[in-house]
């Protein structure tokens, strides 16, 4: 279903499992319950990035344990009951389709790229017709026919500017005008790319010229329709790929989702998760081992504060593209009803709004 | 490029003209510090004219890729429109997946299959090894059936039988082949190079247009 990373071919010689995938070893929680809980820290001598910096200090400098009250985490101090066995692991998958189109341009890129190309005019040498067109060929009738169009103009999309004439500091795009604008530029181009003169040398007619035919536009049918669920969408964005958990009122929209079992890593049980979940017609790529973002859902007590009524969510989120396919939604096993493929400020609108502030920050921004 | 201007500066305390700059003069007696420059009166130039080197003309130019993507490029070519004909999009080695760019070779006629059928192909000459014990035993075969009241060939054929009751001993037969292989480097490396190139279907010859055609409508099917 995906390709193999960079380093997969080592990792086949020796072991399955890479350091990062590796758990490390149980962390030592250093609870009010238990103050000299750090002297066991030297079984942890290998810190990871995500142990604590109070048991790094603690093992290089070999000092006596801090009294209890003060270096406690806030997460031990906001949830005491409940330790690791309170919340279930799940991972998930962000499922991008990336851009196909460059963006479009600000008016004021537009603007500079006008300004440059004019100011470019006054620093280069002339055009030289006779260098490019044979004299009094057909191609040289067709470029003197379309020159003179333009005033005498050899660039086609700079308008009407005279770079060596009396008004040539005048070189700078006014309000409203659309000659600076990308779609206007390509106009000029296809205009001058139709033939002015036959063969023979003899001038077309206006009614008789053909048209040179337009490049596709950048906005697809999908986008004029408003149908979400296609990949043609909304060329110049990504698009991540969300579904629909339950119906009616109890729905929820979010990332495919699923708990990671005992003897799966978190990007194992992502691929696992997406296949069962959206099916197996998709070319996807799953980007690093590494969870681009997380999601907390905190444990829900009872009134006595030490019986759990309902365990609390640890979710991981990977970062997959997809390269080709389609999501197909018809006999998963996680009770999915609907998908998207939405942008980020659709998924602002769809995703309840922790779940996108944690996940906000693994996408673009502009 | 133009030419830097350092040969032609001169400081205007050391023109010849202005000062007495010999070097006798320092040696005998040094100039007092409080003496007024002599020579404010004439104007020396530093900046000279650094030519801009010629560039030319450069126009907008709309690109269109073979699969109908466009972008625009600055160019010296005075075309407004160029429409690539071949490029990554249509390019099997950045299109792997795409059957229609693949080299399929036209043999509409069968000639050249004709040809191959007849004289066979240069990777005919270095065969596989793997492909050699079977002609020796479809030889053997051959043969017995040829003698069949001899009396050797009756204890050939015999010992054939026995050969194929026993499986130990058909698994210890290919062994030696095996061991005799690697005695010259250069003939296992050959054998390598050919049956990796034999394996593959473009050496093997071409199908025919229609048969092509054929194969595709079957695998589109499945």
């Amino acid at each position: 279903m995906s390709a193999p990373g960079r380093g997969s071919a080592l990792l086949r010689s020796s072991q399955r499992v890479c350091t990062q995938c590796a758990r490390p070893a149980p962390r030592p929680r250093t609870t009010p319950a238990r103050p000299h809980s750090s002297l066991l820290l030297p079984l942890s001598a290998r810190r990871f990035y995500s142990a604590e910096a109070t048991a790094a200090t603690a093992t290089t400098l070999s000092t006596p344990p801090p009294p209890p009250a003060t270096p406690t985490t806030s997460e031990s101090n906001t949830n005491t009951a409940p330790d690791a066995a309170g919340y279930r692991i799940k991972s998930s998958l962000i499922l991008t389709r990336p851009p196909l189109l460059t963006r479009d341009q600000t008016p004021f890129e537009s603007a500079f790229y006008l300004y440059q190309k004019r100011f470019n005019e006054r620093l280069t040498a002339p055009f030289r017709r006779g260098f490019y067109f044979k004299p009094d060929t057909a191609a040289d009738l067709d470029f003197r026919i379309k020159l003179r169009e333009r005033h005498g103009v050899p660039a086609k999309d700079i308008g009407r500017y005279n770079p060596r004439g009396r008004l040539a500091w005048n070189d700078e795009v006014l309000v409203g005008s659309t000659t600076s604008s990308p779609s206007e530029v390509v106009d000029k181009l296809l205009a001058d790319a139709e033939l002015r003169v036959s063969e023979d040398g003899e001038p077309i007619a206006a009614e008789e010229r053909v048209p040179v035919e337009r490049p596709m536009p950048r906005r697809t049918e999908a986008d004029e329709k408003g149908d979400v669920r296609r990949l043609d969408r909304a060329l110049d964005r990504t698009l991540y790929l969300v579904v629909r958990r339950g119906e009616g009122e109890g729905a929820v929209w979010e990332f495919p989702t699923g708990l990671v079992p005992t003897e799966e890593t978190l990007h194992e049980t992502a691929r696992r998760v997406l296949t069962e979940a959206a099916g197996p017609n998709m070319n996807t790529w799953i980007v690093g081992r590494v969870p681009v973002a997380h999601h907390v859902v905190k444990p829900v007590l009872a009134e006595d504060g030490a019986s759990v009524v309902q365990r609390g969510e640890k979710v991981f989120f990977l970062k997959g593209r997809i390269m080709a396919g389609q999501a197909d939604l018809s006999g998963n096993k996680y009770g999915l009803t609907d998908f998207k493929w939405l942008t980020r400020e659709e998924l602002q609108e769809v995703l309840p709004e922790k779940y996108y502030h944690s996940v906000r920050g693994m996408m673009e921004l502009r | 490029m133009g030419k830097l201007p350092s040969t032609l500066l001169r400081r205007p305390s050391l023109a010849g003209s202005c000062l007495p700059t010999a070097p006798s003069s320092f040696s005998h007696a040094p100039l007092p510090s409080h003496q007024p420059p002599q020579c404010l009166s004439s104007q020396v130039r530093h900046a000279t004219f650094v030519p801009r080197s010629r560039r030319p003309y450069q126009f907008t130019q709309l690109v269109q890729l073979s699969d109908g993507s466009t972008f625009t490029m600055r160019t010296t070519s005075p075309l407004a429109l160029y429409k690539s004909d071949k490029d990554s999009r249509n390019h099997v080695l950045w299109q792997p997946t795409n059957k229609s760019l693949r080299n399929v070779e036209v043999d509409e006629a069968g000639k050249l299959a004709a040809f191959r059928e007849r004289y066979g192909t240069s990777w005919d000459l270095d065969t596989p090894a793997a492909a050699k014990p079977e002609e020796a035993k479809q030889g053997a075969a051959a043969a017995a059936a040829a003698a069949p009241s001899g009396k050797d060939g009756e204890k050939e054929v015999k010992a054939e039988k026995g050969e194929s009751k026993k499986p130990e001993a058909k698994a210890a037969a290919p062994a030696p082949a095996e061991a005799a292989a690697p005695e010259d480097p250069f003939d296992s490396l050959v054998d390598l190079i050919s049956a990796y190139a034999t394996d593959s279907k473009s050496m093997q010859g071409g199908l025919s247009a229609k048969d092509q055609a054929k194969k595709d409508k079957s695998g589109k099917k499945k």
